[in-house]
């Protein structure tokens, strides 16, 4: 066993090496060199329309950005848009997640359900919604003028906070089984004496709450608010398909208006310096998620 | 005779019982009667389908909004027919994709998920942060380099740009996902085998793998769902029903003000029926790797 351990650690290296050099090329070639790419991109005036116009212009489209009206409602929008649907899942996911951590008859049913959002793909949940939330015929209006709580049928999607406010739920729907999962992973680990010394001590389900459950799951949810943070900040499936960005551009986030700049205008320069906004936001964001990985210690190897 | 009344302990009432169904039988409803709408919808004439109010179940059912998919008529050939007539193609172009995309996957992460599990070696962490940054990658950053790539190949509007693509998607996952499942690998097993004097690559084929395949099936299922609902890049991508894959055609439905709500929830419901069947089939493996990684961004 000694001998086995100690064999030779540097055939170990150049075999583990040799087993990635697959992955690696695959991911060089189609991430690594793209995001290098499309940052020489960004730096050029590029528009597949007017090809005899596309010259180097250095960083001019991002000192754009700074003026331009269309980037900066869409980064509006794009923070609201995480706020909403952050907050949302959230405290539904830590809900239902509580829900699934006891014990019922149904409760195999109900986790089974709580994957049918994730299994949905983003453009059907759209779909979906779309014919919910439709102003005419829509089942959202059915359902609350037969509760009678409507009087008559709304059109939700026209003003641009209803708009805003009904995809944001779209999102969310869709979202939340995934937050469920992992806070649901996270109640599990919890040993159950620690309840057990609770109730000994006469502490009340709230309070056991607080100050059992809440810090044993503080790890967790700052995953799922990392993960579900860049989630919303790129959502576009769902908005592209429910409402394309409008009315007006009251849901186009930062996504959306990226590849409208690129597929209708085929501006690549411009699209290309949005995308790198985005890109960079991102990155910071799982810088933190990374070192809270860290932290915990889940990357022993 | 004493006045004292007190309510036995099993009589009291149960609040936490109560407020626990209340709340499973509220999610159970959120989390279904959305789906069973489009589901009932599917099955409906387009005039029960727009009444008002609304029929909440198919009173008159009918199989027509599918079967117009593979025989198009005249009329819905004047409202939407294009998306209709492409449906059955985008469906077969999915499947061949998202199968495509599952088995390049296995291919590759499996050499590198064994070297996380079996060897040590100098870098390992790094690498395995830099497989999970790439998984943190807004395809949106990547997708008009890759545009103009694929372009110069001459590959738009084939299946080899999008198996490409949803490949690097689901690397990383695949890679952390086996990573997990090889580590519960006794290595006994190997070791036996190498007594055997079996080479290395016998050793993985006739015995590591075997033992390992509930994890092989649950990386090849996240692969597979991976690209199956992929669409910024499909969009992009392809452009005919050579390549058009079915998030594509789902949104042609819902961008053409002329379609019929109960063709385009039918549209909706063929599309989801794969994917929900595999997370149905492979529930509990799938959860495992979803916790396990953390890393569906």
């Amino acid at each position: 066993m000694v001998a086995f351990a100690e064999r030779r650690p540097l055939g170990d290296n150049a075999k583990a090496w040799a087993l990635n050099a697959p992955a690696i090329a695959v991911i060089a070639l189609l991430v690594a060199y793209p995001i290098g790419y499309s940052f020489y991109v960004s730096l050029q005036k590029n528009n597949l329309k007017r090809p005899r116009a596309k010259r180097f212009i250095g960083f001019d489209n991002y000192k754009a950005l700074l003026s331009d009206q269309a980037f900066l409602s869409a980064l509006k929008v794009s923070a609201l848009f995480v706020l909403v649907v952050l907050g949302l899942t959230v405290v539904l996911a830590l809900i239902l997640a509580l829900v699934l951590n006891e014990r019922f008859r149904g409760r195999g049913l109900l986790l089974s359900l709580a994957l049918l959002p994730w299994a949905m793909p983003g453009v059907v949940n759209g779909l979906m919604w779309r014919t919910i939330f439709d102003a005419k015929t829509g089942a959202l209006n059915g359902l609350l003028q037969q509760l009678g709580l409507i009087e008559s049928y709304h059109a939700w999607l026209t003003s641009g906070t209803g708009a805003f406010l009904f995809t944001a739920l779209a999102q969310v729907w869709n979202t939340l089984p995934f937050s469920v999962i992992i806070l649901l992973a996270g109640l599990s680990t919890i040993p159950s004496e620690l309840y057990d010394a609770a109730t000994v001590d006469r502490a009340g389900a709230w309070r056991r709450f607080t100050e059992v459950t809440v810090p044993w799951l503080l790890h967790p949810l700052l995953i799922v608010l990392i993960l579900e943070t860049m989630n919303a900040f790129r959502a576009f499936d769902t908005i592209y398909v429910l409402t394309g960005g409008g009315p007006g551009d009251a849901t186009t986030t930062i996504a959306l208006l990226d590849v409208q700049t690129v597929l209708t205008f085929t501006d690549f320069g411009l699209g290309s310096a949005y995308a790198w906004v985005i890109t960079a936001i991102t990155l910071l964001i799982s810088v933190g998620y990374i070192g809270l990985l860290y932290r915990k210690g889940n990357f022993e190897v | 005779m004493s006045t004292d009344v007190r309510i036995p302990l099993s009589y009291r009432i149960p609040w936490k019982k109560i407020v626990l169904y209340v709340l499973a039988v509220g999610f159970a409803l959120y989390l279904v009667l959305p789906f069973y709408w489009i589901v009932a919808m599917s099955f409906m004439h387009e005039v029960d389908a727009i009444s008002v109010p609304p029929h909440w179940v198919p009173t008159h059912p009918t199989l027509e909004n599918y079967l117009g998919f593979v025989r198009p008529n005249a009329a819905q050939e004047l409202v939407g027919g294009r998306a209709v007539s492409e449906t059955p193609y985008s469906l077969r172009n999915s499947l061949v994709v998202a199968t495509a995309t599952a088995v390049l996957n296995l291919a590759l992460a499996t050499f590198a998920a064994y070297s996380f599990s079996r060897l040590k070696f100098r870098g390992s962490q790094v690498l395995l942060v830099l497989y999970l940054l790439t998984r943190m990658v807004p395809g949106i950053a990547i997708i008009i380099p890759f545009y103009l790539l694929m372009r110069s190949f001459g590959l738009l509007d084939t299946y080899l740009a999008l198996i490409l693509s949803y490949t690097t998607f689901a690397l990383p996952i695949t890679i952390w996902i086996l990573k997990d499942f090889f580590r519960s690998v006794p290595r006994e097993l190997e070791e036996a085998a190498r007594v055997d004097r079996c080479g290395w690559f016998r050793t993985m084929w006739t015995v590591f793998l075997p033992v390992a395949a509930p994890g092989l099936v649950a990386a090849a299922v996240f692969a597979f769902m991976t690209a199956w609902n992929e669409f910024m890049f499909a969009l992009f991508l392809t452009s005919t029903k050579a390549a058009k894959t079915i998030p594509v055609v789902a949104a042609n439905f819902a961008t053409d003000f002329n379609t019929q709500f109960t063709v385009m929830a039918a549209a909706g419901v063929l599309a989801v029926v794969p994917p929900l069947l595999l997370a149905l089939l492979f529930q509990r493996k799938l959860v495992q790797g979803m916790a396990a990684g953390s890393v569906k961004g």
